[in-house]
Formats: C-alpha cells, structure tokens, sequence
C-alpha cells in the first residue's frame, strides 16, 4: 500500500513506518496515525510566521502538529519535527477540529495558520479542520515544503487559502546533502501549481557559500511564476546539525539581495534582530507603505500600515495584499 | 532616550528602545558597548559556557565603565534544570559550576556580594490539562505554579475545584486583596487564579514544545547570602542593596534555579511572597526586589498577554514590557551601574542599570545579545 501524500511514495505495506512516521496501512487505506493531535495552539501575530501580505498586523492562532518529511540539516523544530511521533504524543494537544476553532475565535484571531511541522503529516485532520473553519468565516493558511504529489498539492490548496512555501536551494547537491531529498522539482512544480489560484509567499533560508549564489537563479524562477510573489530571504540560525555553523553574514547577503530588487519588487532579508530589509516598498514608488519591527526567530510584528485601502499612499498603485485591510482585525474575542 | 543596541552576530545596529526607531547619533558609550558585544559573543542559553559568558562579558564592560554597582543574573542552570535530563549527580555539579563563576567574578572584581538565589526546582510530577475546559485557560512567562482562567463556565468551575493537583482557586478580588499595596491596581489579572501543587505544572492551550523536566520548587523561602543580616523579605532587599552602594562597590547576583537546599555559602532564608503566594523566578519577582515593593500585577500571572501585543506597542525589544519601570535600583542610584544576565530580555527593565548587556534568546533560540543604554551622562 503505497502512501501518495508526498513525493517520497513510501510504501506502508505491513506496518511499515514510512519517512514521516505518521501514516499507516488499516484496512486497505492510507491512515493518520495521530488524529487531532496538536503540538501548538497559540495566538500570534501573522508577521511572525512570516506572512507580510496577509492581513498586516492581524492576530492568529498558530498550530502545528508533528513529524516532517524532510530531514534539513538546519532544522529549527527538530525537536518536533524530527522526532519519533509516538514519543511526543503524551505532552500533545488534543483538539477537535471544533475546538480549534474555538480556540482561536475566544483569543480574537481571525485566521489559523499551520507552522512548526509539515502539514502533509496531517491531511485528514487538515481537511476536517478546513470545513469547521470554513462554516465559521476563519480562514487558514501554512507554512509547507510543498513536496507533496501533484495530487495532494490539491488537497492543499482545498484547505488552505493562504501559503509560505519553504524553495529551500535548487541544486540536486543541496537538496540531497542538506534537506534530504533528491530534487527540488516537485517544489517548483508546486509553487506554480498553489501561486495560480491561493495567496503564496516563498521562504529562502540561506547558508553563506552554500546556497547564496543561486539567489538570482530562484528570484528568476519566481517572478516567473507570479512577478510581485514576495520572498522572505532567511539568514540561517543554526540549529540542530549545524548549531556549530557560521552565523551568515548579514552585509554580503543583503547587498547580493540589491540586484535580485530588480527582479522581483517584494523582497525581505530577516530572522535576524534588528534587519532593516522588513519593510514593504511601493512597486510604483518606492515610498514605504508598510513597516516591521524584525525580531528574528518567529518574532516579527507590524510597525505601521501606510496603504490606503490597498493601494500606496503616494501614487496609488496596489500593493499585493489578501485580506480586507477595513476589517477590524483584533477585535473579535467572544464568550462562550 | 534609553537605546538598545542589538547585535546579532557580526551586524549591529542602534535603535530607540521606545519607539524602535534607528538612531544615527553616535554616543562614545555606544562604540564602547558595541565592542564588548562583539567580544563576547552569547553561546546560548543551553551551553555550559552561558555562565562564564556572564562573568567575562561583566568584567570586560567593568573595566570599560567603571561602575560602583553591577547587577548580574547566572541562569544557565535554569535552563538546563528546565528542559535538559539531570541526573542527580548533575545537579550538585551544574551549583559548583555557577558558583566557580561567580567566585571568579568576585575575586576579580573586588566587589561585595549580595547574592539571591531565585528559588528552586523539583522534578516534573504531573501535568494538569486545562486545554479542555469551556473558558480559555492561560499561563504566561513560563509560569507552572499559577495559570489564569477566563470567561469560565460553571463546568469549568466544578472541574477545577475537583481536581487534585489544584492546590487553590482564587478569584481576582481575593488575589487583589492580598496584595492590595501594589502599585498596579490587578485590574488585568485573570478572572481566576489557578495555583498547582507542588511538583506540578498547567497545561494550557500554548506551545507543547519543549519536553519539561523540571518546575519551580515550594519558594515561599529564597535564599540570600547570610551577610544580608537586615533582610527578611523580598522586598527588604533593595533598601539593603541601597544602604551598602552608598558605603561600597556592590554586586547584586541572581544565581536562577537555586533553592535554599542548593545554596552552598552560607545564607539566611527570606520571605518571597506572601501567605500562599511565592514569587516563580522571572519579571515579577525581580521586579519586587529592584523595586522594593510587591510587583505582582504590572504582568500579572495568567493574563490576557496577547491582548497588548498588537500593533503600536512600545518597547519592541523588551518582550511583554510597555513601559520601563521606574524606582529600580539603578534607575534611581547616583551611582554608575550595569547589569549583564543570560536570564531574558527583561533585564535591561528590571534592573534600570546605566547599561544592561543581556543575550537576546527567545524560547532558547540563540539571536545573540542586546544592550541598552539609559543614561550616558554620569561623571
């Protein structure tokens, strides 16, 4: 019995456990082996995550669940994602997908975003999860790998309306040596499949003279998918098999990001404290239009909204931004 | 202007600590502070080198400021006794580690000590799930004893009550009451105060991360050195701190993690809270100390945090804080101060020091560290 959620195709035929660990064969089916199961469950602000375009300044609940199909060198939630998931089961969350709902609506955020982990480690929980938020006006987005099949790529795009997909390096040799994986096509191949029809912003970690000289070759990619895509450039923190590797150097990177700036008007260099490259420029203008504090790792927040409904304050030209930026975005606790 | 200078590993940058705004001026503290940054170079909260990263990050900036009182904070320990397998064996080794440096640090500096210890720690007991209950259920700042419950229905009511790792119930009235000469009203604590037995943690909708190994130990009594004979609450020790800056070059040490079992120089037992409240290492607690009074409801435990987290917050290098604290031994001492700690980033408000120097790590992720400057214009 083959599992067909991600590229890796794996085989679960008689109990075998699979890359992720978190699907089994029963009764002739694919199933999740951790139902309603969630390691996370807690309000934050979407620029965090990081979604820039998205509702600036809004509040959202952040859940994750366990497990990972790729095994990145770098790994910031190894301790999670990389572990057995039968061991972390007693200190997991357990939800329904009702409950989680819930949760976010009583802590006032408006959309719930899936991070920590890989959400293909948990498709049918996601797709329930999906109907009760949709009946409640609560939309959902995540953080992804995108190396599903092309089929489940479109369960993908059925649960979630809004994307940051990790396109992690190009090269074969990276992709192998670092992430795990033989190929970054599948990842490619999706981008363009979720960027056609949902919301979709792309996240680069960069390791210095390991992925850096091919900046340009990915900003070409995706302004050829979507050319206002915006692309969060990660400084590397290095973290489980790299935690000795070198901090990346912030000035040669950012100035490397300078001509990439011609190739696509969205770009952001951050996960670092303090990053002056967070900040949303008018396409048209270059007047800022939106402001960010960076607080590296996970903590970055709005710092003002200039935009004038959508539009640049300056020159009126769209900025590319999903959401009714009118909504009364934190403001939406309810009792019982 | 209080500034923050942030560096993050081979990059710095100046900012408004208030408005996080850059700041171009140059200020020859600046340029001081940033090379002791660069020197010392934070290893992380987990490392064993987070302690001597203390010592020799204090001693360096000592030697550039020339202070008459310095703040340190050695949490390494705290870290580790938190989230890392200890043996019993380790423990009493992982003590006499902090304590070499802090020896180091006092044979090197000439400085009297006057040293706390924040409370200690106990193994992991038991978990109490409140993830399932009608209301919301918070705990905050790594709190394990206390959680606050919101908006709760009669349900929830009877379940906690029935429950047996629940040591108390307390309604807001009752937790203001009890500490009614605070200078924050309570107005923002949690409709119900939860408080965990001993050994015991709340499990409440947030991050289930890290594995927990171990929590705050019964701290109704912490630890300060013996030579602090004026002392018998927490709140006595800043007016014991201010009687001997006058006289002397003082050291106030935060050793985190350390109970009154695990002190191994000589000490007295002071009071660390009040009737069934203790203070859980973290702002609160030294808060009360810097200040001298009773700090409990400026953050207090279990409260709404996410409510004041949106956009047009101030102080956004300073965590949950909105505002820096007034009367802290430092910002209300005539004399040059520091304080340089791997506790968090709470340090440059709770301590009010000239110039804090503190690792910039949020839930263990190592960014590298911030410094902040108050004032720069003592002689």
């Amino acid at each position: 019995m083959q599992c067909n959620y991600c590229e890796w195709r794996c085989d679960l035929t008689g109990g075998k456990p699979g890359v992720c660990r978190m699907y089994e064969e029963a009764g002739g089916a694919i199933r999740e082996r951790f139902p309603h199961r969630w390691s996370s469950c807690i309000s934050s602000r979407i620029e965090s995550i990081p979604f820039y375009h998205v509702r600036p300044g809004s509040r959202v609940l952040v859940i994750g669940t366990m497990g990972c199909n790729f095994s990145c060198r770098y790994c910031s939630n190894a301790f999670i994602a990389k572990e057995d998931p039968t061991i972390v089961q007693e200190r997991m969350l357990q939800f329904s997908p009702a409950e989680v709902v819930r949760k976010a609506k009583q802590m006032g955020c408006w959309s719930i975003v899936f991070n920590v982990n890989e959400p293909a480690m948990s498709f049918p929980t996601l797709q329930e999860l999906a109907e009760v938020a949709r009946s409640e006006g609560v939309s959902l987005g995540c953080l992804t790998n995108a190396y599903t099949t092309e089929e489940a790529t479109e369960l993908l795009a059925s649960i979630f309306s809004f994307f940051n997909i990790g396109l992690k390096g190009l090269s074969p040799t990276f992709n192998r040596e670092h992430i795990g994986i033989p190929s970054a096509e599948p990842i490619l191949r999706n981008i363009r499949r979720l960027a056609a029809t949902r919301h979709v912003e792309v996240t680069t970690p960069i390791i210095e003279s390991v992925n850096d000289g091919e900046l340009e070759q990915m900003a070409r990619f995706l302004a050829d998918v979507d050319p206002e895509i915006p692309w969060h450039v990660f400084r590397l923190l290095p973290e489980d098999e790299m935690k000795e590797a070198r901090y990346p150097n912030v000035e040669k990177i950012a100035g490397a990001l300078d001509s990439v700036r011609s190739i696509l008007p969205y770009v952001y260099f951050h996960n670092f404290v303090g990053s002056e490259w967070v900040n949303t420029l008018c396409p048209g203008c270059d007047s800022v239009v939106v402001e960010r504090f960076s607080l590296g790792c996970g903590g970055d927040r709005l710092k003002a909204f200039h935009c004038v409904e959508k539009g640049c304050p300056d020159c009126g030209r769209e900025i590319r931004l999903l959401g009714d930026v009118a909504e009364q975005w934190n403001s939406r606790e309810v009792n019982r | 202007m209080s500034v923050a200078i942030i560096d993050a590993r081979e990059w710095q940058k100046t900012f408004d600590l208030r408005t996080g705004e850059t700041v171009a001026d140059r200020h020859p503290l600046f340029g001081m502070v940033q090379g002791v940054q660069e020197r010392h170079p934070y290893p992380g909260d987990l490392d064993v080198a987070g302690n001597r990263w203390v010592t020799d990050t204090a001693l360096d900036l000592m030697e550039q400021y020339d202070p008459s009182f310095v703040f340190l904070t050695y949490a390494q320990q705290y870290f580790s006794g938190r989230y890392s397998v200890l043996t019993d064996a380790d423990w009493p080794a992982t003590v006499a580690a902090v304590f070499e440096e802090v020896e180091r640090f006092v044979a090197r500096s000439g400085f009297t000590p006057l040293i706390v210890g924040t409370g200690g720690m106990t193994p992991l007991a038991a978990s109490i799930d409140l993830t399932r209950l009608d209301g919301l259920a918070l705990c905050t700042h790594w709190s394990a004893r206390y959680a606050g419950l919101h908006d709760p229905s009669p349900r929830d009511l009877q379940t906690v009550a029935a429950h047996p790792e629940i040591e108390r119930i307390v309604t807001r009235d009752d937790f203001r009451q009890l500490f009614r000469d605070s200078p924050s009203d309570g107005s923002r604590a949690p409709e119900y105060l939860l408080v965990a037995r001993e050994g015991c943690m709340f499990k409440t909708a947030g991050g289930a991360f890290r594995q927990v190994r171990r929590v705050p130990s019964p701290g109704y009594f912490i630890p300060v050195s013996a030579c602090l004979e004026d002392v018998s609450d927490v709140t006595d020790i800043r007016k014991a701190v201010d009687r001997r800056i006058s006289t002397g070059r003082v050291a106030l040490i935060f050793v985190e993690g350390l109970g009154a079992d695990d002190f191994p120089w000589p000490s007295r037992k002071v009071a660390n809270g009040r009737e069934w409240f203790f203070y859980e290492t973290g702002d609160a607690q030294y808060l009360t100390i810097t200040t001298g009074r009773h700090q409990v409801f400026e953050y207090p435990p279990g409260y709404r945090y996410f409510e004041e987290d949106g956009p047009g917050k101030e102080f956004p290098f300073s965590g949950y804080f909105r505002s820096v604290p007034e009367d802290t031994i430092g910002a209300t001492s005539a004399a040059r101060s520091i304080a340089v700690g791997n506790r968090s980033m709470f340090m440059h408000m709770a301590a009010g020091a000239d110039i804090s120097l503190e690792c910039f790590a949020r839930n263990l992720y190592n960014q590298g560290t911030m410094a902040v400057i108050h004032r720069s214009d003592k002689a």
